[in-house]
């Protein structure tokens, strides 16, 4: 699976609290996108564009299992690329269809406002001419978003409708 | 020969679906079955849960659905959807359903009542199950999909990773605790986002069951994937007491030649009482002898990690008749009905009340920002729950820090942070 989007960078230890604050459990489900890092960058919900990449720092979506990976799939965030990414945040990512590659040093190596070309399966990420390489999905974790996610592997499988 | 296996490596490759027992290693995924499920009542907010539920659900006999968050429920829509999740529990035969009043946060509670066994893997959709490992579990926390989808098929998967071994030695002084060597984890080494920690070394025996809940909890907070102590004795003995006599235990061991990414050590007789200033839990510590100028408003104790009996009298004991400072609002929150009883058995309520403090019903409430005492614009709170992140308990104008009980109690008496062990000598609060 390739990506190609505009790049929006965030610092370290971006916590599922700033990525789907409490208020959301208080809204209807079509109302929370917008409150994604409405606490630390007031205002981003509204400029992100569907297709546009999140890259940040070290320890991304540490915290808590609330579904944080589908506000910014809401919001349109094609994928998320990280220095590295706390193990529940990643689950719920592949499991919502949300694309999620670790990829030590990528916060310095994307300037934000870039476009950023990703390849999930052999981890490549290119930018203003230079490459990085990241740790790539294992094929079975690559079936799972090309699914688009738990939910439609579930049905398909006959255990849910 | 084969690879020596941490005691996490030891339990994925025992419950590997496609070669259980073959040795595994760090960068492996495995597939494994899951021994036991825990629902909460979160599910009630979950819309794609609701709108595709499972038609059978794989041995509900192992599942139990504990309501903990929303306790009591604190609006109309929230009730009705935990009337909906009685209805499914029963549709689905899912007869262990700790409902309001009859349990309390899913963590101690499922230890309570025995469903935390080493050896086992345990999932949750809480994020802080990573508290089994303190009686040597894998426990781990999982979104709502996936639970879905572990409620349908009873499998899963995880990566294996790096595992720091983190040795114990010496024994805590009084007035300092679990979430102190924690918070001296946290400070000096940051996150370990894909790493597993394990504790080891002569400290771990002398550590009682919550202290050990309190550390493997907090784990959490610097995104462990797993946090195991070792299944000792006191350990075994805890779980033995609480399931039925002859049922079989398989308790991990670590390998004695295993391999470990990182060695890290904490002298617990050096650690003192430590605080997380606001907004992050990683590299973010400091001593609470060098913050106390900082005034509070809200002191908390409570949470799946905290709530503990042991925590509910280390307050009472920084307390000793002394009343919570006039504009302080102190709010304890025992984590099970065992512990709330048993307090109230040993006075520990009266002594709480007689304080000033209120004593609320067992909750996850506060500590997620839901309800129960959620903190207003410009409040600075003091806690004992699991997280300092900014708008974690409800305004993103207040200030968290997070620190033992017994510092939350001193600091509750005094109006800003204050390192409890000078109240505990019997000197009077500065």
């Amino acid at each position: 699976m390739k990506l190609v989007g505009r790049a929006w960078v965030f610092e370290d230890d971006i916590n599922t609290d700033l990525l789907y604050p409490a208020a959301c459990f208080r809204v209807p489900p079509s109302e929370r996108p917008r409150l994604t890092m409405s606490a630390n960058r007031p205002g981003w919900s509204a400029e992100v564009r569907p297709g546009d990449l999140v890259i940040a720092g070290t320890n991304f979506g540490t915290g808590s299992s609330r579904p944080a990976a589908d506000n910014l799939k809401g919001l349109g965030v094609a994928g998320v690329l990280a220095d590295s990414i706390n193990g529940l945040f990643f689950r719920n990512a592949i499991n919502t269809g949300l694309p999620v590659l670790e990829a030590p040093g990528v916060r310095a190596f994307v300037r934000e406002g870039a476009t950023v070309e990703v390849d999930l399966d052999t981890g490549s990420i290119r930018s203003e001419g230079r490459e990085l390489q990241g740790r790539p999905l294992p094929p079975f974790l690559s079936r799972i978003l090309a699914d688009g996610g738990l939910l439609p592997r579930l049905r398909k499988e006959g255990y849910i409708d | 020969m084969s690879r020596p296996q941490t005691q996490i490596e030891r339990i994925l490759s025992r419950h590997s679906t496609e070669s259980p027992g073959a040795p595994v290693e760090p960068e492996d995924f495995v597939q494994v079955e899951v021994d036991r499920l825990v629902l909460l009542d979160m599910a009630a907010t979950h819309p794609e849960f609701l709108a595709h539920l499972p038609h059978r659900v794989h041995r509900p006999e192992r599942v139990a659905w504990v309501f903990d968050h929303l306790v009591p429920p604190p609006t109309v829509e929230l009730a009705s959807g935990l009337v909906k999740l009685r209805e499914l529990a029963t549709q689905w035969g899912i007869t262990n359903v700790v409902d309001i009043g009859r349990g309390g946060i899913s963590h101690p509670v499922m230890a309570e009542r025995g469903w935390v066994r080493p050896g086992e893997i345990l999932a949750n959709t809480d994020s802080h199950t990573c508290a089994a490992g303190a009686l040597g579990c894998a426990g781990r926390g999982v979104g709502m999909l996936e639970v879905m989808s572990i409620l349908c098929t009873g499998r899963t998967w995880y990566r294996v990773g790096e595992t720091v071994r983190c040795s114990l030695t010496g024994r805590l002084p009084a007035g300092v605790a679990g979430k102190d060597v924690f918070l001296s984890l946290a400070g000096a080494h940051g996150a370990i986002p894909s790493r597993n920690i394990e504790f080891a070394g002569d400290g771990v025996a002398a550590l009682p069951i919550p202290t050990r809940q309190a550390i493997a909890t907090m784990c959490a907070e610097i995104s462990a994937e797993f946090a195991l102590f070792p299944p000792d004795d006191r350990a075994l003995d805890y779980v033995r007491a609480r399931i039925p006599a002859g049922e079989p235990l398989e308790p991990a061991r670590a390998d004695p030649e295993a391999q470990y990414a990182e060695e890290w050590t904490v002298d617990l007789n050096r650690v003192e009482p430590l605080v997380a200033l606001p907004n992050r839990v990683a590299r973010n510590v400091r001593p609470v002898s060098e913050m106390t100028s900082v005034p509070i408003t809200r002191a908390v104790v409570g949470s799946c990690a905290n709530g503990t009996i042991e925590d509910l009298e280390a307050v009472a004991e920084v307390l000793n008749g002394r009343h919570v400072h006039r504009e302080v609002v102190f709010t304890v929150t025992p984590n099970t009905s065992e512990v709330m009883a048993e307090a109230a058995r040993r006075g520990l309520v009266d002594r709480l009340l007689t304080a000033g403090a209120l004593v609320t019903n067992p909750t996850c409430g506060a500590c997620f920002g839901g309800h129960m005492g959620v903190l207003g614009d410009g409040e600075v709170c003091v806690t004992s729950t699991t997280r300092n992140f900014q708008g974690r308990m409800g305004s993103p104008h207040a200030k968290i820090y997070l620190a033992s009980s017994a510092t939350v109690a001193a600091s509750a008496v005094t109006g800003h942070l204050t390192d409890p062990r000078a109240l505990l000598r019997g000197e009077d609060p500065p």
